[in-house]
């Protein structure tokens, strides 16, 4: 068996990479609170090395008591600034899909069981985000990420960190969330006409317009178009119905992978994540296409998400 | 966080900087010269009016001039830039320089930094008991603005409640490796030579009126504490330098002092008073013994003149351990001493002889030649004051025919001359004479003010006897001290007893004061004068004699120390939901053994159920332990009984 080299082994270390979070809170504790001087700390010893060689060379003892004493302090800061992060607990939250270039929005709770207010704790992904959290308190905070490409997006490691109280030490804890989001692809910005779907013959006894018709009501099912919603009827205290119009696939559209026109497939696919979302913005129903998939006509969130997903991970 | 918008959310923060670095500057009104201590209360102010008008802060060339100011300060004061003096009013001048130029966080850093080493350069100066706690507190004020830049959202009462805390869980270790941290003296090479302060206390030479100008003074000179018993007031004699030789007005002592290795042991009877002496800084590196000391260690000689001489550095503070019997025979006089004590500065004149020849000082012996010279100042009108007239020419002859008023010095001076003149050897010996007793410590302290000068006759058979011609104007100079503001008027020394209703009023108000004193002399002695040698002295009787010990132990107490505050410090409480929580999970643990697995999703009403069905016999148990755990978790009105019975179901819960 081969020993990985002492480099990859002690860069693969939690200290390095963060800690793999799961789905239970993510308790802060000994072994997960990492606390090292910051450049004032290192700072502040070089006033206790001056203070101390005032004591000696002077042999004045209240000088050397007030050495002690701030070195002490300097000591016992490490227990208040590892405290100041001690027994938090993080829990990753919800997060939304988010389309090629925005920047993916993490939310974290952070949940503070202790009797002490955690006056400063910072809180990184890309960027920094400072938090208090009141004794027995919780607190969220959204964290951004900014994507590039569509597809599965992973966010890196979260950092908490404080150097409460006097900032000559930093105590921090990485950790590894699965920070993970699916992105759309970006939609196309410049506008095109939806593809002309070929006339279907109408079929005997049904009228060409009544594409349209108003049919009857259906009692919502997740998936319905908000804009088929019966409001007024809603406002009426009856229930949440969907408007139902006959006339089925007559004119229904069809958002086909081989109808968009691009150089490249990146360019195709988000011409036609703009066209699913314009026709989710009219509100009419429409099929989906893409080589090796293909959605009947329909409308709605749910029918729009299970679109965009499948361009994100084409 | 960005210091801009720190500061502009919360200016207090930097008020609350400022005035800490006002405050600690303070007390170095004392020591350092008004023109620094201007510049820097100018700067300050500056800085302060800067809060709420950033456009009055000085613009880059403003600050240079001030720097070039601060420099040119610095220059006109001729102190180099080492030293405490120097060093003190370097940091001063960096620290104000530095308060106009406030540009990150990183900045006020470094102010504080500068200010704690302000704040350790007032040790240099005063080390007294009040000064260390205004310093102690002006640091937990600093520490609390440090908290305030950490802060979210600061709040500066709460940042000093947090820096107090923090310091005040720093005071054991800082206590411990005081105590144990070896302490080594610094080489002499290290040591900055900075100008002594000149202090009053006696010299070696006496003039009429030397003495009188101590007699003012209520600064301390050494503290006794006796092991023992302790001496009464009539023999509380100090000895400090002999004085032999005169011109006629000045007495000093004698060129000629090497015969030591002639004289006679002195030999001691009667009682032994052993006591430890605290000397406080001064500039000679005398001791002073009670009259007359035997028992001394070093770094302590005894001269000839029988005084006790330091071989370590008088300006600190020290202490000695002496034995004196009070009771001695010096034994046979050398020729140099005789010489040396019956040198005249001339010829008497004929009205000094006419009264030595009064006193019968040719014919008689010694010892009734003293008596009666004694009675003259008794019963002629001789009076005793700290505030003689001026006698510039003839010092003796015009106190003794013509103002009849003087002083310890004047009566000693005049007695040994009278006595040199009638052939007896005779010497003046000055020191301090008596001392106030500290009922709360149990110890003696004497003052400038109980500085003294008598006389020493040498007798046939007795050697150098002490004669205390003062005594006998005025005995109860010897037997108490005097009241310093009636003295302080110029009035004729009156020992009237003060009356009984004013002893009653000052009783409460004197026993505070020496209370305080008592603190006082204990901080001297354990926490000021603590050093290398004290160290050993103290842990060794400890039983800690090495060094290598001295490490394990301080290693082993700021271990225990460190551990007892992280318990202290990161211990999770376990709250009361919690407790009911975990009594819960052992119920479950105990159905676990049986297969019975609670679902993570699953409520516990639904697990009860299930458990139930498969436990029909423990059906009733498990009801009553699955309500009440519902109760008291999630009800609003749970008792104490509820809890206690709930863990005695679940102790008693067999699967």
């Amino acid at each position: 068996m081969k020993w990985p080299a002492l480099k990859e082994r002690v860069m693969s270390h939690r200290f390095f990479i963060g800690e793999q979070a799961t789905i239970a809170p993510y308790v802060l504790n000994h072994n997960r609170v990492f606390i090292l001087p910051t450049q004032r700390g290192l700072g502040f010893v070089v006033l206790l090395s001056l203070l101390f060689l005032i004591a000696f060379v002077y042999n004045n003892n209240l000088a050397y008591l007030l050495t002690f004493l701030l070195a002490s302090v300097f000591f016992i800061t490490i227990l208040h600034t590892v405290k100041s992060l001690f027994g938090l607990s993080l829990q990753k939250g919800q997060t939304k899909a988010v389309f090629a270039g925005e920047a993916a929005g993490f939310t974290l709770h952070i949940n503070n069981p202790g009797d002490t207010p955690r006056h400063h704790v910072r809180i990184t992904l890309e960027a920094g985000e400072y938090l208090m959290i009141p004794a027995h308190g919780k607190a969220s905070v959204t964290l951004y990420s900014t994507t590039k490409k569509r597809g599965w997006h992973q966010a890196g490691k979260v950092t908490v960190a404080s150097t409460y109280p006097l900032g000559l030490f930093r105590a921090w804890s990485p950790i590894r969330f699965d920070l993970k989001v699916l992105v759309y692809p970006k939609p196309a910005l410049q506008e095109s006409p939806f593809p002309q779907t070929a006339p279907v013959e109408p079929q005997q006894g049904f009228s060409k317009k009544g594409a349209d018709d108003f049919y009857g009501l259906q009692t919502y099912q997740a998936g319905d178009s908000i804009k088929h919603i019966h409001w007024k009827a809603f406002a009426k205290g009856l229930g949440v119905f969907s408007k139902q119009y006959s006339g089925g696939s007559s004119a229904d559209l069809w958002l086909d992978y081989d109808q968009t026109h691009g150089h490249s497939t990146e360019e195709r696919l988000s011409q036609l994540c703009r066209w699913v979302l314009d026709a989710e913005r009219v509100g009419v129903r429409y099929g989906f296409v893409l080589p090796g998939l293909r959605l009947p006509p329909d409308c709605g969130a749910l029918h729009s998400s299970m679109c965009l997903e499948a361009l994100a991970l084409f | 966080m960005d210091l801009k918008n720190l500061m502009n959310a919360h200016p207090n923060v930097l008020i609350f900087l400022l005035s800490s670095i006002g405050l600690i500057v303070f007390p170095h009104i004392s020591h350092i010269p008004t023109s620094i201590f201007v510049f820097f209360y100018v700067l300050l102010f500056w800085r302060f009016i800067g809060l709420w008008e950033p456009g009055y802060l000085p613009g880059k060339w403003l600050l240079l001039l001030l720097g070039v100011c601060g420099i040119a300060l610095l220059y006109s004061q001729h102190q180099g830039l080492f030293g405490r003096d120097a060093g003190t009013r370097l940091f001063l001048v960096a620290l104000s320089l530095k308060l106009m130029e406030i540009k990150s966080e990183r900045d006020l850093y470094l102010i504080s930094f500068l200010a704690f080493i302000v704040a350790a350069s007032q040790f240099l100066y005063e080390q007294n008991l009040l000064m260390a706690a205004y310093i102690l507190i002006v640091c937990c004020a600093l520490l609390a603005t440090l908290v305030c830049i950490n802060s979210r959202d600061p709040q500066p009462f709460v940042a000093l409640k947090t820096a107090s805390v923090i310091v005040v869980q720093a005071l054991p270790i800082a206590v411990v490796l005081f105590i144990l941290f070896p302490r080594v003296e610094a080489p002499r090479w290290m040591l900055l030579n900075d100008k002594q302060q000149s202090r009053s206390g006696l010299s070696d030479s006496m003039e009429p009126g030397s003495i009188s100008d101590l007699g003012l003074s209520d600064e301390l000179v050494f503290r006794v504490k006796f092991a023992g018993d302790m001496p009464p007031p009539a023999q509380r004699y100090w000895r400090g330098p002999v004085l032999a030789h005169t011109d006629g007005k000045r007495w000093t002592r004698s060129a000629n002092r090497d015969f030591e290795k002639f004289m006679d042991q002195p030999k001691f009877k009667g009682l032994r008073y052993q006591y430890t002496l605290l000397m406080e800084p001064h500039d000679k590196n005398w001791v002073f013994a009670l009259d007359l000391p035997t028992e001394y260690a070093q770094p302590l000689s005894r001269n000839a003149h029988y005084q006790l001489i330091s071989t370590e550095n008088p300006d600190k503070r020290a202490e000695y351990k002496v034995v004196s019997y009070p009771d001695y025979n010096t034994g046979f006089i050398t020729r140099t001493e005789y010489e040396n004590a019956t040198q005249m500065p001339g010829a008497p004149s004929a009205r000094i002889k006419m009264l030595v020849e009064q006193l019968q000082g040719f014919s008689i012996p010694p010892e009734q030649f003293i008596k009666h010279l004694l009675n003259h100042f008794r019963k002629e009108d001789f009076h005793y004051t700290l505030t003689p007239p001026q006698m510039e020419q003839n010092p003796i002859e015009t106190f003794l025919f013509e103002t009849r008023y003087g002083f310890c010095s004047h009566y000693a001076s005049a007695f040994v001359y009278l006595m040199r003149v009638a052939n007896i050897p005779a010497r003046v010996v000055t020191g301090y004479q008596g001392g106030e007793f500290n009922t709360v410590g149990n110890f003696l302290e004497i003052r400038q003010a109980d500085a003294h000068a008598w006389a020493e006759v040498w007798l046939e058979n007795k050697g150098w006897v002490r004669v205390d011609p003062t005594a006998a104007i005025a005995p109860e100079r010897i037997e108490k001290n005097f009241n310093l503001d009636e003295l302080a008027l110029g009035s004729v020394i009156r020992f009237a007893p003060v009356s009984d209703n004013a002893l009653t009023a000052s009783r409460w108000l004197k026993q505070a004061h020496q209370l305080w004193r008592n603190v006082d002399y204990n901080w001297q002695r354990w926490v000021i004068n603590y050093n290398s040698l004290n160290q050993s002295k103290f842990l060794s009787s400890l039983g800690v004699d090495n060094i290598k010990l001295m490490m394990y132990w301080m290693i082993g107490c700021i271990g225990v120390i460190t551990a007892i505050l992280s318990w202290m410090l990161l211990r999770q409480k376990q709250k009361a939901t919690d407790r009911i929580l975990r009594i819960y999970n052992r119920f479950c643990q105990k159905l676990a053994k049986r297969g019975l697995t609670r679902d993570v999703a699953e409520g516990e009403r639904d697990f009860a159920e299930r458990v139930k069905a498969k436990l029909p016999e423990r059906s009733s148990e498990i009801g009553q332990i699955t309500d009440v755990f519902i109760k008291l978790r999630y009800g609003r009105v749970s008792t104490p009984e509820d809890l206690k019975q709930f863990v005695q179901w679940v102790k008693l819960f067999k699967v």
